[in-house]
């Protein structure tokens, strides 16, 4: 085994998705304490501008680019990346905990042995080792893991838990080729692209959440709206779901999508638990809700008490403003 | 057909809990359930009982032998036979060891589908599914939306991905997580808790199962919990006062921008 960091980065449309540079951030900071070399590992089909966008972050871009690589699977993924690792063997290979990376590392990790902690939000280098931070029963509790040093691990992130830092010098990129098995035990029948929206939930910087207090799926508009001016997404809380105001790809909370945002602004929601635990890792938070009262303001950082159907118009014209500044 | 159903207890989002003063420990109150997701799983493995004939529904769970509450809801939902592989003596912090001892039992119980939960809320690691599978050199699909399994050996799969849903066909023994829109799981119906309270739920020592998969002693375990501690507080809530909705909205965007430096 050697020292080194890999990062499996994810491509969206064939660009590297934002959480794996976060990864490549993080991963320098490991690679430098411990002198060893940086990673990215690029896999699919048409990647190879992706490769070129990360190599300013590692040192080295391992790239898989083959038609077989078209449409994610956790069998012919899963074969490529076993290979590359059974070939490089590093020490640490980071990942972001997305459906597809919950969908493939485990798998890695029983045919590699590694230890294997997913879900982290944080990472502390001591001595000669690291600590991963991961939340516990929905951010009520804190734990600090140390994976055990005599095999391979693996780590997975949610998108958010670092910042990106500044490309420098292109490392180099090295081409393989690994054949792409499939599993005969599943055939792809069809795909059905749901939610073009631009920016994931998870990876946006920035949310607009809407709850019960919006009242009707129309006014969601005004959030949307919001939203795309902040470059960001909007959000919703599980009762607007289950109303049909909105998909379940946008509810946040216990039962939906854990995000942190920089900056989370729910709008007409009381502050469920279920809720809170979903958005509490949020930079800061902002709250408007008509009732004093309502719990959401325990976990706000700013909060307006009024009617949010009177203020939102004028905060996006607030915001269009700053926007406008910049 | 036999369905095998794996779900885990876990701590109801109102439970208090208790960082011990050396943070070594975690003391939970004893407010438990049936993880979220699982009960999805449970569902479905009754509603494919209904469809079709000669099914039988097995649940097990690798838990402290409190769990056998869990195993109950089941029963009384409507699955046939329940076991508790009991977790007391053993490590459940690092997710091979955990999906080992169930990709044991599943391999001895014998099956021809496995369900369980996208991801547990406690821990939220969504390992334990694709483990198991990659033990038992199964196919899996995560995040099953929906879900036709034919009598011949095969199942029409929906299931959601990076970016889209996806329809699969996949050919049995296989793995399958649930995700919420499945299916709406029932609320036991009286008779059911009745049955549920005769059924004899069998305590299995883990050793006794005789795991192929290698070690599932604590010594082998690859994760070392170091401490526990509760998350960093947030000041209060700074309320941005004003006269009117509008001048409210100036404030806050100057707060966010001045103070907060998030715009
Ligand atoms: C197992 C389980 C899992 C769950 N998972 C989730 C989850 O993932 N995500 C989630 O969100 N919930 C989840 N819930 C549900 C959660 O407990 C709450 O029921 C839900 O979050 C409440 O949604 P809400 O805040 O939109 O609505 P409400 O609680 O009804 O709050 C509406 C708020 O809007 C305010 N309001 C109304 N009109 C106005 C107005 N004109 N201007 C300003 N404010 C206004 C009201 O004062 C009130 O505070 C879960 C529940 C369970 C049991």
């Amino acid at each position: 085994m050697t020292r080194d960091v890999f990062v499996f980065v994810e491509c969206k449309d064939s660009v590297p998705r934002k959480a794996s540079l976060e990864l490549l951030s993080v991963g320098r900071r490991v690679a430098s304490q411990f002198s060893s070399g940086l990673f990215a590992v690029v896999v699919g089909s048409g990647v190879k501008d992706a490769a070129e966008m990360v190599s300013g972050y590692a040192d080295t871009t391992v790239l898989v680019d083959d038609e077989s690589l078209a449409d994610y699977g956790w069998d012919t993924y899963g074969s490529v990346l076993e290979g590359i690792l059974k070939k490089y063997e590093p020490m640490l290979l980071l990942g972001t905990s997305s459906m597809t990376g919950k969908d493939l590392f485990p798998r890695i990790a029983v045919r590699l042995q590694a230890a294997m902690i997913s879900d982290a939000v944080g990472l502390d280098l001591e001595g000669e080792g690291i600590k991963i931070k991961k939340p516990l029963f929905g951010g009520k509790v804190i734990s600090w893991l140390a994976p055990k040093a005599d095999s391979m691990v693996i780590v997975t992130f949610r998108p958010n838990s670092f910042t990106v830092g500044n490309a420098g010098d292109k490392g180099r990129i090295v081409q393989e080729q690994f054949t792409a098995e499939a599993n005969p035990g599943i055939k792809r029948v069809s795909f059905e692209k749901t939610g073009s929206k631009k920016v994931d939930l998870q990876e946006a910087d920035f949310i607009i959440c809407g709850g019960r207090g919006m009242k009707a799926a129309e006014h969601f508009v005004m959030l949307d709206e919001i939203a795309d001016l902040m470059g960001g997404r909007t959000g919703a809380s599980r009762t607007v779901v289950d109303s049909k105001w909105r998909e379940y790809d946008d509810q946040i909370g216990k039962s939906g999508k854990t995000v942190s945002p920089k900056l989370y602004i729910g709008c007409g929601l009381s502050g469920a638990l279920h809720h809170i635990m979903g958005m509490d890792t949020s930079r800061v938070i902002v709250a408007i809700n008509k009732d004093p009262n309502a719990p959401i303001f325990q976990y706000a950082d700013y909060g307006i008490v009024d009617d949010l159907f009177a203020v939102l118009p004028a905060l996006k014209d607030e915001l269009k403003k700053t926007r406008e500044d910049t | 057909m036999k369905v095998l159903v794996f779900i885990k207890e876990v701590a109801d989002t109102e439970a208090r809990i208790i960082i011990s003063s050396d943070q070594k420990d975690l003391e939970i109150e004893n407010k438990y359930t049936v993880n979220f997701f699982d009960e999805f799983a449970v569902e479905e493995a009754i509603r494919i009982k209904e469809s079709l004939k000669d099914v039988e529904i097995t649940v097990c769970t690798f838990a402290p032998p409190r769990a056998v509450e869990a195993l109950r809801t089941t029963i009384a939902m409507g699955a046939d036979r329940a076991f508790l592989i009991d977790s007391r003596n053993h490590e459940s912090d690092d997710p091979l060891i955990v999906s080992r001892i169930l990709a044991g039992f599943a391999g001895k119980e014998g099956f021809d589908l496995i369900l369980c939960g996208r991801q547990a809320m406690d821990d939220e690691s969504a390992n334990v599914g694709p483990m198991i599978a990659e033990f038992l050199k199964i196919p899996h699909v995560n995040q099953v939306t929906r879900l036709q399994v034919s009598g011949t050996g095969t199942a029409e799969v929906q299931s959601e991905i990076e970016g889209g849903k996806k329809v699969s066909e996949i050919s049995l023994p296989a793995l399958l997580t649930t995700q919420k829109g499945l299916n709406e799981p029932r609320v036991p119906l009286i008779t059911g808790v009745m049955k549920a309270m005769k059924t004899e739920i069998a305590v299995l020592d883990p050793v006794a199962i005789e795991i192929p998969f290698g070690s599932i002693d604590r010594e082998t375990s690859k994760i070392a919990v170091l401490s526990y501690e509760l998350p960093a507080k947030r000041p209060s809530v700074s309320i941005i006062e004003g006269a009117s909705p509008e001048e409210k909205a100036t404030g806050l965007v100057r707060a966010l921008k001045e103070e907060a430096k998030v715009l």
